[in-house]
């Protein structure tokens, strides 16, 4: 049971309000954090850095009582405590912001501040005094929402302000935030970042999950840094510099630039007119008359906030999707209504954005799922019986080729691999198509640094073999450093073309957050 | 005058268990949990009612006990046995994360087979037919009236069982615990995100198994109602569980919408049943079979166009069917 | 070979449990304990007792091996077939309206009974396919629906009944092939002679036939490389070109035709009636256990099938003291336990240490890093 005697109040003075000591915890056949030490002071922002996979959510997960650790303990200014689930979390005032929000869709946004401290009498809800409580709160803090809006109505941004006031409902005095800014523009960000900056002036201490560097550099006071599960140390800001972090955390020096020649373009491959598809939540639709087109040895990126119509229009160049109006030309011929795996043939190549969903069968094995784009051509079937030595060897030779790495080779199931090599094998199987035009969405989502730098050098790779590449990218840092056009996509829209070597990520933000647009 | 007044009152008593049955698969769906074994369920609730009505009847027929109070107790002993066979469901879907409908089928599968033979050891070899005894149903004498034979008499006096009551009763409760309480918010939660449900520190699996068991509870009284639908017991429920599955679906996983849709459906129902002594329809005095096999067919049918036509509204509980791991965000 | 002997090892656990409850329940219900006993060993070894009897548990394995497969064919592309009864019936109706009304052969009426089942369990592939209608409720209707039918036609079909053929009153039950039309029955090849069995007959053989074919389908081309696909993840399949829709529907179709092959070689045997009653045959739903047990491997179906069948006859031998519904209790419980294999799977791999290096199912979730490099070669 947590200990709820303890109030940060007390006289009771550790410098530190929360400890988390010599940590481990281990998941069968891997040690996801072996022996860290995290100190948390009192009305600071400590931001913790690390790789994906370093280990960081699983280390918040143990604060936050959602895992138990095998060796180590947590201390609450000082003493002792134990963590068994989120209530203990909460009674400790321990909250979070969770990367993937936590929010019950179909609720309202009051509903889900409320859910598990609903007040009640005798078990029946009392909404009213809940209302002003969140009223008030968002009025002091200026985190705007509309308590009675329904969670998937709502953008991103007020989602995420309702989960902030999901812990400052909750009254909690440690904030813990993971990745918060993946989902935001640039101003939102700064936004954000004066907020927490708010919340550190008056007392409430803040854990902050990132892998961007620039972030901690603005806002954090101290950084403890994780690496593979296991920790590196904790600097103070002042006295460090974003290059000593980055080598803290990757292990090595980075160099974050991809390499790329300047190429002049050849002939248009993909030329996409007045593209528009309905929305399945809303009535209007979610991609509106988006007109553009890539040309050989390009890669045109789609920029913007999570959740603006790239995933339908990509659904729809894919053939995944019907567009409603417009059309679509691969090569020079219309592909408008072709099915899926004519576009293939025709030369289209799709990483896709959610590879659990799309790019993989989980339970089918590596060399099943390196087949998935071609089991039918002849050179893998006869009579519609597969022949099973040719895949064998075509799967080993991609294995080996793009260094694809599994328990058991071929024969291992794509679901056991980890992030990253499936991610590998994906890309493998997509480029070994030798495309036309490369669709890639979100490529390095929840990737390690090395895996990131293996994929853009593939894609830069594509470009420079004379292939047309279209980026669909959340980071702006991947989005500047890739790309020769930049196109930003606000509502289903696209708002304005950049060259990426004359805009700033500041101005892209505008873009992506409606405040500006172009006429084009 | 009369056909209409028993159309009326058949109408409402195949209503109740669709209701009562549906309204339970919905507090199981909403917690994130198929309940494909509801026909299972009602035959347990059915059955055991049956027999404590059966060993309560000697008390009741000697004036020891008051008819009304001995099928109350009947039906909470359905209700019971019905909370009984839904924690099996509950223990496979929660604890063992399996496949929810392989497991409901397999209690459908047993529910019938272990009626029929408990039934047998009970009654005798070869004995599967379970009447109920007269004094279930409510009649003029209950309220110290004569029968009158006027209009509103045999509307309300044609087949009353205690279900009816206890059904607006129970609809009324199932409207407010789903919406007006904690218990409500945190089962509907568990059912459409169950990880943003542990997050703020609720036992998923708690709350699962208590809708699992409503669903239990209000399945067997739903079993008991349709034995004082259709007069006696034979181990069946015609797979009433099953339509009061498409119900729920049709209702989508709203009371208000279900109870529609559960008078809709046993209206239909009951067109089938007096299909031959309603003036309109065709007779097919030719055709064998016609009211055996033909008009009982009428709500299955419907019930597959309109789950059809319903598709592109239809919004179940976003978690519903998966099992939920803790170990797994 | 692991995984297939865990596979087998969870089967066996799961119906020696189902077998310990059938007892339980025997020896509960029954009035006296030696009796119980005795028919409960009478149910266990009644299936080798006689040759006789061995030709009537391989006869009604024939079906079950049909519906076992029609299942099991259904889950592989990740659709829970329970409408077997109903397409099984289709196809039972088909074969015999053929064999008698018609006067057709006994080939022609099983070919016939496979397109009935495969139009039967079309509709319920159309409508998940089209509509994304649950299938299981709408199979369970459809179970109905097809009793309806078929029973209302066969009542007004003078020809299909006996006195059109054999001089009988029993009006609810179809005329005797052997008097309808002997050519509609299944040959027996001599094997009545052998086994001094009017039941046995090579609907076994055929039954067995088809479950290799389908493990062909299945393991060894691109439709069942893509039908599986779909089974796993509907969403990649389409990704990768594949017509899900179509794969359903197709899926649905050859569970169907499988399911009304199992009802014509059941009524061509020439031994068995159709009884016109409120009731779904059993021998449809039988196909959910048969599939379960062997976790829908079409080779093992031909096993589990065996099994059920011989529970069953072992069934008849209950009687009079207990009603056969005790085989149904004891097939429930395989049902329910077979329900959670993959954790009495993950147990019995505990348990069992085989040495076979690091489990590569080793990492809690794919999105974690780092194993790769520890199980890299």
């Amino acid at each position: 049971m947590a200990e709820t005697t303890n109030k940060p109040t007390k006289a009771n003075e550790s410098e530190y309000v929360i400890e988390m000591l010599n940590i481990t915890k281990e998941f069968p056949g891997i040690k996801a954090n072996d022996n860290i030490t995290l100190q948390l002071k009192k009305g600071e922002i400590h931001a913790l850095l690390g790789e994906n996979g370093a280990g960081k959510s699983t280390l918040m997960s143990v604060l936050f009582g959602l895992y138990q650790p095998e060796a180590g303990c947590i201390k609450k200014n000082g003493e002792v405590v134990k963590i068994n689930d989120p209530n203990d979390a909460n009674m400790l005032n321990i909250g979070m912001v969770h990367q993937h929000f936590k929010l019950v869709e179909c609720f309202s946004v009051l509903d889900n501040i409320i859910l598990g401290v609903e007040p009640n009498t005798a078990g029946f809800l009392k909404k009213k005094d809940a209302r002003k409580k969140v009223l008030d709160l968002s009025e002091r803090y200026g985190l705007h929402v509309d308590p009675d809006a329904i969670v998937e109505d709502i953008s991103v941004g007020m989602q995420q302000r309702t989960e902030i006031l999901k812990m400052l409902y909750r009254d909690n005095e440690i904030l813990i935030f993971d990745e918060p800014t993946a989902v935001l523009t640039p101003q939102e960000i700064d936004e954000l970042m004066r907020i927490m900056r708010g919340f550190a002036n008056e007392g409430k201490s803040i854990l902050f999950i990132t892998h961007k560097l620039a972030e901690i550099m603005a806002v954090a006071d101290r950084c403890t840094v994780l690496r593979k599960g296991k920790y590196i140390g904790t600097v103070n800001i002042a006295d460090t510099t974003p290059q000593e972090l980055s080598r803290m955390m990757v292990g090595r020096n980075v160099n974050f630039k991809v390499d790329k020649q300047d190429m002049e373009p050849g002939e248009v491959v993909l030329e996409v007119n007045g593209i528009t598809v309905p929305s399945k939540l809303h009535k209007g639709n979610s991609v509106q008359d988006v007109s553009f087109n890539v040309r050989r040895g390009e890669i045109v990126t789609l920029a913007g906030i999570e959740g603006n119509g790239q995933t339908q229009f990509v659904y729809a160049l894919t053939g995944l999707d019907k567009p409603t109006a417009g059309s679509i030309k691969l090569c020079g011929k219309d592909i408008t209504k072709m099915a899926i795996r004519d576009r293939s043939k025709m030369g289209m190549s799709h990483i896709p954005e959610d590879r659990h969903k799309h790019g993989l069968v989980l339970d089918y094995s590596l060399e099943q799922n390196m087949v998935l784009q071609k089991y039918w051509d002849p050179q893998f079937q006869s009579m519609g019986f597969i022949k099973f030595d040719a895949v064998r060897e075509y799967s080993e030779r991609l294995i080996e080729q793009y260094d694809v790495r599994s328990g058991q080779g071929p024969i291992t199931m794509a679901r056991s691999m980890s992030g990253g090599n499936q991610q590998k094998a994906i890309v493998a199987r997509e480029i070994d198509k030798d495309p036309e035009l490369l669709v890639a969405v979100q490529p390095t989502r929840g990737l390690d640094v090395g895996a990131i730098e293996y994929i853009h050098k593939q894609i830069v790779a594509q470009r420079d073999a004379g292939k047309a590449v279209l980026l669909v990218s959340l980071e702006l840092d991947e989005v500047m450093n890739l790309s020769d056009r930049i196109l930003v996509m606000y509502e289903g829209e696209i708002v304005g073309e950049f060259d990426p070597k004359v805009t700033t990520t500041e101005e892209l933000g505008l873009y992506m957050a409606g405040a500006k647009r172009q006429e084009r | 005058m009369n056909i209409l007044a028993d159309i009326i009152s058949a109408t409402v008593l195949f209503a109740i268990p669709l209701l009562l049955v549906a309204l339970g698969g919905m507090f199981s769906e909403r917690s994130g949990i198929i309940n494909i074994a509801l026909d299972g369920i009602m035959i347990i609730g059915a059955l055991l009612g049956c027999h404590t009505l059966k060993w309560l009847d000697p008390a009741v027929t000697a004036g020891n006990l008051g008819s009304q109070v001995a099928v109350m107790i009947a039906i909470l002993v359905a209700g019971v046995a019905g909370i009984a066979l839904s924690l099996l469901l509950a223990f496979s879907a929660i604890n063992l994360r399996a496949d929810q409908t392989i497991g409901g089928t397999a209690l459908n599968m047993f529910a019938p087979a272990f009626s029929i033979v408990l039934t047998w050891a009970i009654l005798g070899q070869g004995q599967t037919t379970m009447t109920l005894p007269t004094w279930v149903r409510i009649v003029q004498n209950n309220f110290g009236k004569e029968a009158s034979g006027t209009f509103g008499d045999m509307l309300v006096f044609k087949s009353l069982y205690a279900t009816h009551f206890l059904c607006i009763i129970l609809f009324a409760a199932a409207v407010i615990l789903l919406y007006k309480t904690k218990f409500g918010l945190r089962l509907r939660a568990c059912g459409e995100h169950p990880q943003a449900a542990d997050s703020v520190g609720i036992n998923v699996y708690k709350m699962r198994y208590a809708g699992v068991m409503i669903s239990g509870f209000l399945g067997g009284i739903g079993g008991m109602s349709f034995v004082f639908a259709v007069g006696g017991f034979q181990s069946e429920v015609a797979g009433y569980g099953f339509l009061a599955l498409a119900v729920m679906i049709f209702g989508n996983w709203k009371p208000w919408s279900i109870l529609g849709a559960a008078f809709f459906f046993s209206f239909f129902r009951v067109i089938g049943n007096y299909a031959s002594s309603i003036p309109f329809m065709p007779k097919l005095s030719n055709v064998e079979g016609v009211t055996t096999y033909l008009w009982p067919s009428i709500p299955y049918v419907v019930t597959v166009i309109l789950l059809i036509l319903t598709s592109k509204r239809s919004r179940a509980p976003k978690a519903e069917g998966i099992p939920y791991d803790k170990g797994q965000r | 070979m692991k995984k297939s002997i865990i596979s087998i090892l969870a089967a066996v656990i799961s119906i020696v449990a189902g077998l310990v409850l059938g007892l339980v329940v025997v020896m509960a219900t029954g009035s006296d304990a030696a009796i119980s006993w005795s028919c409960f060993t009478a149910m266990l070894t009644s299936g080798f007792s006689s040759m006789a009897k061995l030709a009537k548990v391989l006869y009604q394995a024939a079906p079950l091996i049909m519906t076992g497969l029609s299942v099991g064919f259904a889950f592989k592309t990740g659709l829970f077939n329970i409408g077997a009864p109903g397409q099984y019936l289709m196809g039972a109706f088909v074969a015999l309206v053929g064999a008698i009304q018609f006067q057709l052969s006994w080939p022609i009426c099983i070919i016939a009974a496979m397109i009935a089942g495969a139009l039967w369990g079309a509709l319920p592939g159309l409508a998940k396919a089209y509509f994304n209608v649950n299938e299981v409720i709408t199979s369970i209707m459809l179970n109905w629906i097809g009793l309806f039918i078929v029973n209302i036609s066969l009542m007004n079909m003078p020809k299909m009944l006996p006195p059109h053929w054999v001089p009988s009153p029993i009006k609810d039950r179809t005329a005797s092939l052997k008097y309808a039309n002997p050519d509609g029955i299944i040959p027996k090849m001599g094997m009545d002679e052998f086994f001094g069995s009017p039941y046995i007959n090579i609907s076994i053989i055929i039954a067995i036939l088809f479950a290799v074919v389908i493990y062909i389908i299945l393991n060894r081309t691109t439709f069942g490389y893509e039908l599986k696909a779909c089974g796993h993840n509907r969403e990649s399949a389409r990704y990768a070109g594949i017509n899900a829709k179509r794969n359903i529907i197709l899926s649905m179709c050859i569970a169907g035709a499988l399911s009304g092959v199992g009802g014509a070689l059941y009524y061509l045997s020439g031994e068995a009636d159709y009884n016109i009653l409120k009731v779904l045959q059993a021998n449809g739903f039988n196909g959910i256990p048969v599939a379960l047990l062997a976790t829908s491997n079409p080779l093992g179906i031909i096993f589990s099938a065996l099994f059920i069948s011989y529970i069953q006859v072992g069934g008849e031998a209950m009687q009079p003291h207990f009603a056969t519904e005790v085989i149904d209790i004891i097939v429930s419980v395989i049902i329910y336990l077979a329900a959670f294999t993959l954790l009495t799977k993950g147990l019995l791999s505990k348990v069992i240490k085989f040495n076979d290096g690091k489990d590569a199912n080793a990492e809690p979730k794919p999105a974690e890093k780092n194993t790769g490099k520890e199980n890299g070669k």
